[in-house]
């Protein structure tokens, strides 16, 4: 396991969307989430390195530092021949590319005919684009998403990734992260009868990013109306932010469209 | 001799029609190549539409459509009555039929495989222990191409008959691993690690949940079944990563993984086994004759 020879003291923050120039030679290091990333620059061509990091080091900060040592010559490499002669090198979040089911740690129980909003922080993926014109080189996940099936049978159905939630109704409880996209989902819940709350499935590839002036994340807000059945509930994804999100900017524009005109659609197995 | 010969060459030559063969050659080959451009293009536009198998058997129906409107076009041509022809036609199926029973029984086991679709182009199935992932559904057989890159023909007829498994036709699949553990070991905890494992792998999915169940006593090891859901495209790659990961938690927690072995008991009838105890010997006399003279 290769550790950091770097202390968060001679580290700065890291930023998405911000270009940071390297020269030839340079190598660019980042601690965030679960991950580290190299991105080195040589003559012709860009490097990329990644490796996970123990799941129990909770970090707050992301951290970079640019260093004119390369990285150790064990970690696996992704070289990409330059696209041109630009030094840049930006990062761009993105949600992931399927659905993902958020699990409470404890059942929410919603009392018949009435709602809440609950505010889940997903994980993003790294967009790592190169040069003057800011190619695509490579997409990683910040973390190892775990899979999950979402189905009737195992005959029917999709996979989608799984994520743990404490499902926090107060927004300032939310621990605010660079590598998590709050998404506030309001659960209606019409049934004449209470609705546990264990699982529901995001539509996180028809979400978009956006961020505030504090650098926080936002994606649109979700609404999920459940009026009969558990497995036949509506969704609705909003045009805009929550007001609590403040001004903010697209970063990372949805990687599905919603179906055109239809705001509000039956959405099989929300619940799970 | 000679000029008789060939003035009845002449007469031969001057009596064909020539016009007509050409016009009818012009059309077989006119077929053959506008059948192809049709193929092609229909290819083409389903490439992004529909399936692999979908592109595939549109664009064999497409190629052998268009082909034989021209071909029955060239028949006419040529001063063949259609009737004529489908009845000589008919006649020649039964006799080509008697001829080649194999061959006519591959041809309609084909159909049923295409009515029935139990796989697709791109699928991995399993036919009488051999597995592959299918290339090309044809007319007579079915091309598979084993994991170790061999090509492999297996008759339509054989597909019809016996069993086969495709393994590819569910997005998820279940593995279930044998685990044996020592008879002195807490079953108990041993199932609990090998759930935390399923929780923490990346490979295994959370739902369905994966699960532990003791199948047996074996003459040396409690035999567990350790069963998980992955996708099915990362089958080989999970079973291998849960198998290392299962050997690395059993002898990180101390818990033995026996191997075969044979326990001999006396019984309480009958007498103990002599046991002798050997004093070991100094490493001066070891190999040394004259020490065990000496001695």
């Amino acid at each position: 396991m290769t550790t950091s020879l770097e202390t968060p003291q001679t580290m700065q923050d890291g930023q998405w969307g911000v270009h940071y120039a390297l020269e030839p030679g340079q190598t660019q290091y980042h601690e965030l989430c679960h991950t580290r990333v190299w991105a080195t620059l040589l003559e012709q061509e860009w490097q990329i390195r990644y490796q996970r990091m123990p799941e129990d080091d909770d970090q707050e900060r992301w951290l970079q530092r640019v260093t004119d040592t390369l990285p150790d010559a064990e970690l696996g490499v992704q070289r990409f021949v330059r696209p041109d002669d630009g030094c840049q090198l930006h990062y761009l979040p993105a949600m992931s590319s399927l659905a993902t089911v958020i699990r409470p740690y404890q059942p929410l129980t919603i009392p018949a005919a009435s709602e809440c909003t609950i505010y889940v922080g997903t994980l993003l993926w790294m967009r790592i684009q190169a040069g003057s014109k800011g190619t695509h080189l490579m997409e990683l996940p910040l973390a190892d998403p775990s899979l999950t099936w979402v189905g009737r049978t195992t005959m029917e159905g999709e996979l989608c990734y799984s994520a743990a939630t404490f499902a926090r109704l107060v927004l300032d409880a939310v621990p605010k992260r660079p590598w998590r996209a709050i998404t506030p989902v309001r659960i209606i819940n019409e049934r004449p009868e209470p609705l546990l709350l264990e699982r529901f499935n995001l539509p996180t590839p028809l979400l978009s990013l956006h961020r505030n002036e504090k650098g926080h994340l936002w994606t649109p807000g979700v609404t999920v109306i459940c009026e009969t059945d558990m497995n036949s509930a509506r969704l609705r994804v909003d045009h805009d932010l929550i007001a609590a999100a403040g001004r903010c900017e697209l970063v990372a524009p949805a990687r599905e469209q919603t179906a055109r005109g239809g705001l509000v659609r039956a959405y099989d197995r929300i619940f799970g | 001799m000679i000029e008789q010969f060939e003035s009845s060459l002449m007469q031969f030559f001057g009596a064909v029609a020539w016009s007509k063969w050409i016009s009818t050659l012009f059309l077989l080959v006119l077929g053959i190549v506008l059948a192809s451009f049709a193929a092609r293009g229909i290819s083409r536009f389903m490439e992004d539409r529909a399936s692999r198998h979908h592109t595939v058997m549109v664009r064999r129906l497409v190629f052998y459509l268009v082909l034989a409107i021209f071909f029955f076009a060239a028949l006419r041509e040529a001063g063949f009555s259609l009737d004529v022809v489908l009845g000589a036609a008919g006649i020649l199926t039964v006799a080509i039929g008697f001829a080649s029973q194999t061959s006519a029984s591959n041809m309609i086991s084909g159909l049923f495989l295409l009515v029935e679709k139990p796989f697709e182009i791109g699928n991995f199935i399993e036919v009488e222990g051999t597995i592959g992932e299918v290339v090309s559904i044809d007319m007579l057989s079915v091309k598979l191409r084993t994991p170790d890159n061999l090509y492999v023909r297996i008759p339509n007829e054989t597909l019809i008959k016996t069993r086969v498994v495709n393994r590819s036709r569910f997005p998820i699949r279940r593995m279930d691993l044998t685990v044996g553990i020592a008879y002195a070991e807490d079953v108990a905890r041993v199932e609990n690690l090998l759930l935390d494992l399923a929780r923490q792998s990346s490979v295994s999915l959370e739902e369905p949940k994966a699960f532990v169940l003791v199948t047996g006593f074996g003459p040396s090891s409690i035999d567990m079944q350790f069963s998980f859901w992955l996708p099915s495209d990362r089958v080989l790659q999970g079973r291998s990563q849960m198998m290392v990961a299962v050997k690395k938690m059993l002898d990180e927690e101390g818990i033995e993984i026996p191997f075969p072995h044979t326990s001999i008991y006396a019984g309480s009838h009958s007498e103990p086994f002599r046991v002798e105890l050997l004093r070991p010997e100094t490493e001066t006399n070891k190999g040394d004759p004259d020490a065990y003279q000496n001695g």
